[in-house]
């Protein structure tokens, strides 16, 4: 790591906390990430098929990484696929709302009061919604499944988004610069495209990441209440769900699929932590 | 004030209409035939026929809604399709578990968050500050559902203090009833401490770095008189807008910390009539949700402005 | 019989981990005595007045003596020097928009410190609070008083908040720039009103600002800061008449009157070349050396101590000049 000798040293400490977040939270993600896309290649054994005389295996079992579940189903091989749904739900999630919550929060931004009024306020009533509730109802309705699972996460992180972008799109267009393109008769869309999206990229990065660490916590969640991924679709949540149905919470199969969502989530926001330190200097205090 | 009120109110009311379009259409839209749907795969065209007209499930959508609508604000929940139930009897019973379980962790919560992050705010170079601050981003990390299992593991299967699940009624035994909403209640508000922590810990920093706080100090309060008495009153505006927001999560959280300690709470019997496809039960029970999330938005709002001067005085 | 002086400095250092911003500073303000302190921003000047006040920016630390009342603040803790604060020693700060709590009605924030202080009653603290409206020529005090912050101006704000400053008539009043974030037109109210008052209640005034004509008006003395010292200091007649120090010369020269202002081109209004060195990067020996006309290899290797003559420079203005090849 190399630091200009002009850069002001005021602060050595804070700085290298920060590069800490930031390298853990790298680390970590890329971790998860490769577990994820590897579980496309190859997996130890197949994660859904039982093999009843290798039933409750310890870790370290001879062929079993981290032991098998109470039908003799490989754990490693289940978390792979696991960190696969919580990658691509989590992902799908947080990416719907992006572009959802990006178009909406600068037609907000720019585009008059009534605009604002309209999607701020619709914001507010999709906020006071419980994401749990959306999902519960879309469950009862067409069902539950994965992609069931990534519309109830765009319901649900969409109207922050929205908010987070428009205050966003608001302070960079009253900048100097906008006033300048306005003079020169730019289309809205232009300057929009053009000016401000740039501006708020930092901002959408950000969020993307600590959302789709939410994302991945709502899917554990949803799963675990038997109203999200279902198999051969395999999540952490629905693991733990069923280690405590069918071994009980004191086997450690109880364990895995929690210490498995705890630091992808940690390292998830890790990394948005640091990412805003790094590319929006102005919300990282809020932090 | 007047008009602040009379606008927050209105738009209450503007919410849970919107709302219950909203998931009227979810409902009706998405979910297609409800009687079908609730019949199954097998059911024959005859039997759906007459379970639609039998409740009206033939007529406009439109006049579906008013009569649900205009019933829900009588206090009429609709029955439920197998058991013919009133959904009033099943929902009231079991807002006996939930409610108590939800407010108490939401309390649990704000009592960690707020000396925990006003005191790692104001340490934030001290060893219990840094600790602290590691603890609260943790704690976002862990699914209130590991929470609920990790605590009943210790307190429950190692210790034997608490049961690991099932509920006492109040009727039967106080004791036991709290007993059995202990561990839940801990596990929710621990888990929404922690991100309330830094919530508290950023609204404090951001307080305490304010000039005012300065002109306090000034005028010869010492830094706790000017923490205490000009700090966190100012803090707890951004930090009553936090909490309004959280409540949402919350519910999540209630409706999960149910199915881990087996109490039969309102969510778990969501969760039983999804499983059984009891659309008009789960629609009703959904939309009390939703009425309670936001009047609890509408109270903190009404808060804020008691809270807030600038807000009270506008006009 | 002598009175001892409303303040005393001796050799006040304020820094941040190893980096100094104020590095030995010292002055004596008699008691009612009136003293300004000028300086580019960065030059210190603000830091001198928080340390004197004891509140630092967390991180900051004081050394040296700031002697008053009998006591030396930089010593005390901070239950003691709240008991001083806004009683024997009170600030007037920069921005009165943001330097007044905005949950609170004003009447209340200056009844607050009587009551704090001076042991009275709710009630007397605000018909006292009240008086002191009245004195600082705010409209309808009455009802002012139950104002919250955002209900009054800039200019009403900044008179509240001299009159929180005054509430105790303390010994010394510190003035940070009270009025650079006011209009024009009431700059030159509050100034007078400030003024007046402390006059009235003979507390000592420090008058921190980089305006020269408002510390001719105000002051007897005046002490010129330039990167965390003091370069020169004396009466301000003979100061700004006869500056000894270039630093000075050149912040009396950069000052624009009505026959150097012109901006056509044959404007005479001149400035200092280059800017204050940042604290981390400081030029060893007089810190203005490489912005100074008359530096020479002694200016870049010794650091000058404040003469006799009230200049801290080798070279002052006026003197032989020597001539570098």
């Amino acid at each position: 790591m190399t630091i200009a000798p002009t850069a002001t040293p005021a602060k050595p400490r804070r700085r290298r906390r920060r590069n800490l977040t930031l390298t853990i939270g790298i680390v970590v993600t890329a971790a998860f990430m490769a577990m994820a896309l590897a579980s496309f290649f190859y997996l130890p054994h197949n994660p859904n098929v039982p093999r009843i005389p290798d039933r409750l295996l310890p870790a370290g079992s001879p062929g079993y990484l981290l032991g098998t579940d109470a039908l003799g189903r490989d754990i490693f091989s289940q978390l792979m696929v696991g960190a696969r749904t919580s990658l691509t739900v989590g992902a799908g999630g947080a990416l719907i709302s992006l572009v959802i919550g990006t178009i909406a929060g600068l037609s907000a931004a720019a585009f008059g009061r009534v605009a604002d009024e309209t999607i701020s306020r619709g914001a507010d009533i999709m906020l006071s919604i419980p994401g749990m509730v959306t999902a519960l109802v879309l469950a009862a309705t067409i069902g539950s499944g994965a992609l069931t699972t990534i519309l109830a996460l765009s319901a649900f992180f969409t109207p922050s988004f929205t908010r987070v972008i428009r205050s966003a799109a608001l302070s960079v267009m009253q900048e100097d610069f906008i006033t300048a393109a306005r003079l020169y008769d730019r289309p809205t869309w232009f300057i929009l495209l053009r000016h401000v999206l740039p501006n708020v990229a930092g901002v959408m990065i950000v969020q993307f990441t600590l959302y789709f660490a939410a994302g991945i916590l709502t899917e554990a969640g949803l799963s675990y209440l038997g109203v999200g991924v279902t198999r051969p679709s395999i999540s952490w949540g629905m693991m733990l769900n069923e280690a405590q149905q069918q071994v009980g919470i004191s086997s450690p199969l109880a364990m895995w699929p929690g210490l498995a969502i705890v630091i992808v989530v940690l390292g998830l926001n890790l990394l948005g932590d640091g990412l805003r330190d790094v590319l929006d200097p102005k919300l990282a205090r809020r932090a | 004030m007047p008009v602040y009120i009379a606008r927050k109110l209105a738009f209450f009311l503007l919410a849970v209409l919107v709302a219950s379009i909203a998931i009227f259409l979810l409902i009706r839209g998405a979910g297609g035939n409800v009687a079908a749907v609730i019949l199954g795969k097998d059911a024959t065209a005859e039997a759906i026929n007459a379970l639609a007209q039998q409740y009206g499930l033939d007529r406009p959508l439109f006049v579906q809604y008013f009569d649900w609508i205009g019933n829900l604000l009588q206090g009429d929940l609709g029955r439920s399709f197998r058991t013919n139930e009133p959904v009033t009897d099943l929902v009231v019973s079991r807002l006996s578990i939930s409610i108590p379980l939800c407010v108490s962790g939401l309390i649990l919560g704000l009592v960690i968050a707020i000396p925990a992050g006003t005191y790692s705010a104001l340490n934030s170079d001290k060893p219990l500050g840094a600790v602290i601050a590691l603890l609260s981003q943790v704690g976002i990390a862990v699914p209130v559902f590991w929470a609920g299992i990790l605590l009943s593991l210790l307190f429950g299967v190692r210790l034997g203090w608490l049961p690991t699940g099932g509920w006492t009624n109040w009727d039967v035994s106080l004791w036991g009833a709290v007993r059995s909403l202990v561990l839940p209640v801990i596990s929710l508000g621990l888990i929404l401490g922690a991100s309330l922590t830094r919530y508290v810990r950023s609204a404090v920093l951001d307080v305490m770095n304010q000039d005012y706080v300065r002109t306090a100090r000034a005028t010869g309060m010492t830094r706790m008189q000017a923490l205490l008495q000009v700090g966190l009153r100012n803090a707890a505006l951004p930090i009553a807008t936090v909490v309004g927001l959280q409540i949402a999560e919350l519910i999540g959280g209630t409706v999960i910390i149910e199915t881990v300690f087996s109490l039969p709470g309102l969510s778990r019997m969501i969760l039983a009539n999804v499983a059984a496809r009891e659309v008009i039960v789960v629609q009703s029970t959904v939309m009390l949700i939703i009425i309670f999330v936001m009047f609890i938005n509408l109270i903190v709002d009404l808060l804020y402005g008691v809270l807030d001067p600038r807000v009270r005085l506008a006009r | 019989m002598t009175t001892p002086p409303a303040i005393e400095v001796k050799n006040l250092t304020v820094g941040y981990e190893d980096l100094n911003a104020v590095r030995g500073v010292s002055f004596t303000l008699p008691a009612g005595g009136r003293m300004g302190l000028v300086g580019e921003s960065g030059s210190g000047k603000s830091m001198t007045a928080l340390a004197l006040m004891g509140l630092l920016p967390a991180g900051w630390q004081a050394h040296g003596e700031v002697l008053h009342d009998g006591v030396n603040l930089v010593s005390q803790s901070d239950r003691v020097l709240s008991s001083r604060r806004g009683r024997t020693i009170s600030m007037v700060f920069q921005d009165p928009m943001s330097s007044l709590n905005p949950v609170r009605r004003v009447g209340d924030q200056i009844a607050d410190v009587i009551h704090r202080h001076n042991g009275v009653g709710r009630r007397e603290a605000m018909r006292q609070a009240v008086d002191l409206m009245v004195q600082m020529n705010l409209p309808r005090p009455e009802q002012l008083a139950r104002s919250y912050p955002h209900q009054i101006s800039g200019g009403q704000k900044q008179r509240i908040m001299i009159a929180m400053a005054l509430a105790c008539y303390p010994q010394l009043i510190i003035a940070d720039e009270p009025t650079t974030a006011l209009d024009v037109t009431v700059q030159k109210q509050v100034l007078r009103l400030l003024n007046a008052a402390t006059r009235e209640r003979n507390s000592a005034l420090l008058m921190i600002t980089h305006d020269l004509p408002v510390i001719a008006a105000m002051c007897d003395t005046v002490a010129v800061m330039y990167a965390g010292r003091i370069v020169e200091y004396g009466p301000v007649q003979d100061v700004f008449r006869n500056p000894r120090h270039h630093y000075t010369r050149g912040l009396l020269d950069s000052q624009p009157t009505m026959d150097n202002i012109a901006l056509d081109g044959s404007s005479r209004l001149v400035s200092i070349p280059g800017m204050v060195p940042p604290l981390q990067r400081l030029p060893s020996g007089c810190a203005f050396n490489p912005r100074c006309p008359a530096a020479t290899e002694k200016c870049r290797t010794e650091m000058p101590e404040l003469a006799p003559n009230g200049a801290a420079c080798w070279h002052p203005v006026g003197a032989v000049q020597v001539v570098e090849a």
